[in-house]
């Protein structure tokens, strides 16, 4: 070992040493309890919720976010698992497992008394040159190859519980970003712009990819309106067709009884009246968004709008409507006098399914379509359900990030190898601690691997090793490096604290 | 310590601390402080976590002296007296200085707790000021050395903090983001945004007006060259503000045209705004379906909830005036050349480009978690402050201790010359000066001692040396080659506040606390 340079010895009081070690530790422990879900053979965890609620899962930023964690540097690890998700969507377990094994070499180099200042530099610049090396190593991938993109998502799937499934989900994942995309743009991929609308009953196998828009709210059939419509013309509504209410609270004041008879005349009128309205424009099909301020419609309204032939949706969530709008190519109308040609949506068939136990709501052949996506998944129990869309949704998001950055790396922790052999060689061309410290942080990438092989139940050491890229085994780039990049970034933060103080 | 208590002087339960008793409580409060804040310092000091044990056990790690003191807890009296000094400063960077150099000045110096200890100090601080205004340069002249001495300065303050690992790319942001300003010095132009994802390399400068909000259903989504009014009015709905109202009719015809006059009351309004001919309505509160629907037909984005510090930014940015009523014409409206809408990771929002204000500009932050995004966020606050400072004052000096063995020097100087006492009290203060590079050294694990004498050697040998503390490479070195720079106000600020600080409260001789409420 070289002769440390002044400056680089640490010569730390014992309470500093023990605060660093018990966040480094609590780190450690929380990087351990998600370690045993990584890869096609990791195994997934039942988290009990206080209130019975039970989830099983393998999506470690989900895992962590259930786990109440109260030590601070551990709260830091929930963080950098989120953001991972942001950032790429899936990895978020390996980043955890990365920067937990980072750790553990930084309580090495600490114990020999390395500053940890320079430890926190050098894996800066080591976390620089991996980033370096993945770009040498990638692949670039074009958006029209959609077997590649197929085979990303296909890998993502791989270590969840839905990994059967995945020659139905994966090229559903693909279909949908390609068809939400919008190719001007492509950086404003918004994930929000397809729907997943899980729905318990069947399999997973029954899923589909819906050409059209899918309401988990059925039609209003107690007045014995229409259920299937051809040709239908939809207006979204955000008024209410029941009795005038003020915003001012008011009263109606009779004096006599047979004014009573006067009151029930009127609004049978005044509904009358909006029904007809509505009937004139053409619309027979009608969303109405949910109202907390009062019903949506009365049995009267509804009577009326069956007798017009006008299907009825109602309860459509406030958030819903801009999907709605933008997928139907309509626009929302709040009043009943708005009502104009140009803002009803037009579609070939709208009709109420039964789907496993319950209904939903099916449209489909929807003219000027937005870009949008629906699926529609099904599970047989609430848990399958739940699991089944985190993981589209990892799979959604390990092609969103291809779409942003079109590179793909082999997976099966090839390429955490990789840029060990790399950091290894380069840090014989630096001295003094710097070169330890790459070294170590290149050891912490074999853990990757090492995780991989133990959960398969294989020995770690030995293992088959095959041709990833051959195996179609394949991840994108974003994934790996920004894994890399948030795990330094998080463990240089954990590294720099070296007192925590009780405040208000 | 009770005292023994004449009788019926002073109430039940009040406890009393006189003469040595006093002064060590309150040395020893002050000390505390300093030793709390003391590792943080230069650039290898450490963060801290502060663990909130209200509900919600809340997390920050900051190396930001203020964040750390303002939510301590503190019992002792003198140590509060500090914090409190501490706090007027807010504006400028050096807090932790502040306490350690006032904790250190105590400690040498409360053995001479007479008034000749007040005057030695007090002509101490004075030819330490003198020293430094003599030391310092000023390049305000020259554009290029001038930009270089802020990138300087930048990087010196980033040292210490998180954003170490990018500070040249951090330090570039500051100081454009402050040359933007044009010496107006109006912080407010600058608008922090966080969002978590990304790493902190990918934080940039944007020269416009970015709004964390969205854009209403079915409007228009790009404008361009456009007019825009601010409001602060409420368009959900049209109440009288009386509690209690109500409207009392006879038959429900009458409702239903009670309700039609509240719709018609509401489209007037909007008409109204419209009218201004305007394109973009920015309110600060809620805008409900109905005037949202009323603007997207005549193509106009109406942005609703903007927050309220958000409102009187974005009034001033965009040059115009919150409105509440619209009946005149004269509404002030705010000019941009471009409203679109983008996204930053996950989420949209609204990009103001070309805007009336030319000196706003809005910093993105990415990071990997929240706690990286708060402490980055106060960071860079920080180096705005020192830049801002700089720009109105710009002397500036060197950095990395160099300026206190400069005034120690200067002040041991001075102390040999005088007789008496006082030149304890000045020979004194020399010592606490010099426990700055000494912090400095210890946090980076040197050997401060051997460090220090070096320096002081050095500045001995040659008056105009240049050494100060090189933490980086432990050793001494030329502060000009290394780019450690600070800023002459923030420095000059500091010695100040310590000395106050201290002079204060080194005079007190007794602590007198009062008995605790009693509960009835």
């Amino acid at each position: 070992m070289p002769a440390p340079k002044q400056g680089e010895l640490l010569k730390g009081s014992a309470k500093k040493k023990d605060v660093r070690s018990s966040n480094i530790e609590s780190a450690k422990a929380v990087a351990d309890a998600v370690r045993t879900s990584l890869g096609p053979r990791g195994m997934d965890k039942m988290i009990a919720a206080p209130n019975g609620d039970v989830i099983i899962t393998n999506d470690g930023a989900t895992i962590l976010q259930r786990m109440t964690v109260t030590q601070p540097a551990a709260k830091m690890l929930v963080e950098l698992s989120k953001s991972q998700d942001v950032v790429a969507g899936d990895g978020t377990t390996s980043v955890v497992v990365v920067c937990g094994a980072l750790l553990k070499k930084c309580q090495d180099l600490l114990d020999r008394g390395v500053h940890p200042t320079i430890v926190s530099d050098a894996f800066n610049m080591a976390a620089q040159k991996a980033c370096e090396v993945l770009e040498q190593v990638s692949v670039s991938v074009d958006l029209d190859d959609r077997a590649s993109l197929v085979r990303a998502a296909t890998t993502s799937l791989s270590s969840k519980v839905v990994s059967q499934y995945s020659s139905l989900l994966s090229p559903m994942a693909v279909d949908c970003v390609l068809r939400v995309m919008d190719p001007a743009r492509p950086n404003m991929l918004d994930l929000r712009d397809i729907k997943v609308l899980p729905k318990s009953g069947g399999t997973v196998d029954d899923s589909e990819l819906i050409d059209g828009l899918v309401f988990d709210q059925k039609a209003a059939k107690a007045a014995g309106g229409p259920i299937k419509v051809e040709k239908a013309k939809i207006a979204l509504i955000q008024f209410c067709i029941s009795p005038p209410k003020t915003d001012l609270e008011n009263n109606v004041i009779i004096s006599d009884y047979s004014q009573m008879d006067r009151v029930y005349k009127e609004e049978r009128n005044y509904t009358l009246g909006l029904v007809k309205k509505i009937k004139a424009s053409g619309c027979n099909v009608l969303l109405i968004q949910k109202s907390i301020l009062r019903d949506a419609t009365t049995e009267l309204s509804l009577h009326y709008l069956a007798k017009a032939k006008i299907m009825v949706v109602r309860d459509i969530e406030r958030d819903d409507i801009e999907f709605i709008s933008k997928t139907l190519n309509c626009l929302p109308i709040a009043h009943v006098n708005h009502f104009k040609p140009e803002k009803l949506g037009t579609a070939d068939l709208v009709e109420e399914v039964e789907v496993g136990k319950g209904r939903v709501v099916k449209i489909t052949g929807i003219a000027n379509k937005g870009k949008t996506a629906t699926v529609l998944l099904r599970g047989s129990n609430k848990l399958v359900l739940g699991e089944a869309e985190r993981s589209l949704h990892d799979a959604l998001c390990v092609i969103r990030c291809l779409v942003n950055k079109r590179f793909l790396i082999a997976g099966g922790a090839s390429s955490e190898m990789e840029i060990n052999l790399a950091l290894s060689n380069w840090a014989k061309s630096l001295g003094g601690m710097e070169s330890i410290c790459v070294r170590a942080f290149a050891e912490a990438l074999e853990v990757v691997p090492y995780t991989l092989a133990e959960n398969a139940g294989l020995n770690p050491i030995q293992g088959t090793i095959t041709n990833m890229l051959e195996e179609n085994v394949v991840q994108p780039m974003l994934v790996t490096s920004s894994a890399v990049t948030l795990a330094t970034e998080c463990v240089r933060m954990i590294l720099k604290i070296d007192d925590i103080v009780p405040v208000r | 310590m009770m005292m023994g208590q004449p009788s019926g002087v002073l109430a039940q339960g009040v406890q009393e601390e006189r003469g040595e008793d006093a002064r060590l409580s309150a040395f020893v409060g002050a000390v505390a402080i300093a030793e709390l804040v003391k590792t943080t310092l230069g650039p290898k000091g450490m963060d801290k976590i502060l663990q909130s044990m209200s509900r919600g056990q809340e997390v920050t790690v900051t190396n930001d002296g203020a964040t750390i003191l303002k939510s301590v807890y503190i019992d002792n009296p003198a140590a509060k007296v500090l914090v409190g000094k501490v706090f007027m400063e807010v504006r400028l960077k050096g807090l932790v200085l502040v306490t350690n150099d006032g904790a250190t000045i105590l400690k040498s110096v409360h053995q001479q707790s007479s008034c000749q200890g007040f005057r030695g100090f007090r002509e101490a601080s004075d030819c330490a000021r003198k020293v430094l205004e003599e030391c310092s340069f000023n390049n305000a002249q020259d554009t290029t050395r001038f930009h270089q001495d802020l990138m300087n300065i930048a990087m010196t303050t980033l040292s210490s903090k998180i954003l170490t690992g990018d500070k040249a790319h951090f330090a570039r942001l500051a100081v454009d983001a402050i040359l933007r300003l044009k010496g107006s010095g109006n912080l407010e132009a600058i608008h922090i945004i966080k969002k978590a994802g990304g790493t902190l390399r990918e934080s940039y400068l944007d020269e416009g007006y970015i709004l964390d909000k969205k854009i209403g259903v079915g409007q228009p989504k790009r404008i361009e060259n456009a007019r825009i009014l601010v409001a602060n009015t409420a368009m959900d709905t049209d109440k009288v503000k009386i509690y209690g109202a109500r409207v009392r009719t006879d038959s429900m015809a009458k409702v239903a045209e009670i309700e039609a006059a509240e719709k018609e009351k509401m489209r007037e309004k909007c008409m109204k705004i419209i009218n201004h001919n305007i394109n973009c309505f920015i309110d600060r509160q809620l805008i409900y379906n109905f005037p949202e629907e009323i603007f997207a037909d005549h193509g106009v984005m109406a942005i609703e909830h903007a927050d309220f510090e958000g409102i009187e930014n974005l009034a001033l940015v965009l040059g115009g005036e919150i409105s509440s009523t619209f009946d005149g014409q004269d509404a002030k409206l705010g000019h941009c050349k471009l409203i679109e809408e983008i996204m930053i990771g996950e989420d949209r929002l609204i990009h103001f480009s070309g805007v009336a204000l030319g000196e706003a500009c809005t910093i993105v932050l990415r990071g990997a978690s929240s706690h990286i995004l708060e402490e980055a966020e106060r960071s860079l606050h920080d180096a705005l402050c020192v830049l801002q400072a700089t720009v109105r004052d710009s002397r500036v000096i060197y950095g990395g201790g160099w300026p206190e063995i400069r005034m120690a020097k200067a002040v041991d100087e001075l102390a040999a010359r005088t007789p008496g006492k006082k030149s304890l009290a000045m020979s004194a203060y020399a010592r606490a000066l010099r426990a700055l590079p000494a912090t400095i050294c210890d946090n980076a694990g040197l050997d401060s001692a051997e460090l220090v004498a070096n320096l002081r050697a050095a500045h001995a040998a040659d008056p105009n040396s240049r050494m100060g503390v090189d933490a980086v490479c432990g050793e001494a070195g030329d502060m000009a080659q290394l780019g450690i720079y600070e800023a002459f106000r923030v420095k000059s600020q500091v010695l100040a506040s310590a000395t106050e600080a201290a002079e204060m409260i080194l005079r007190v001789d007794e602590i007198i606390k009062a008995a605790p409420r009693r509960r009835q």
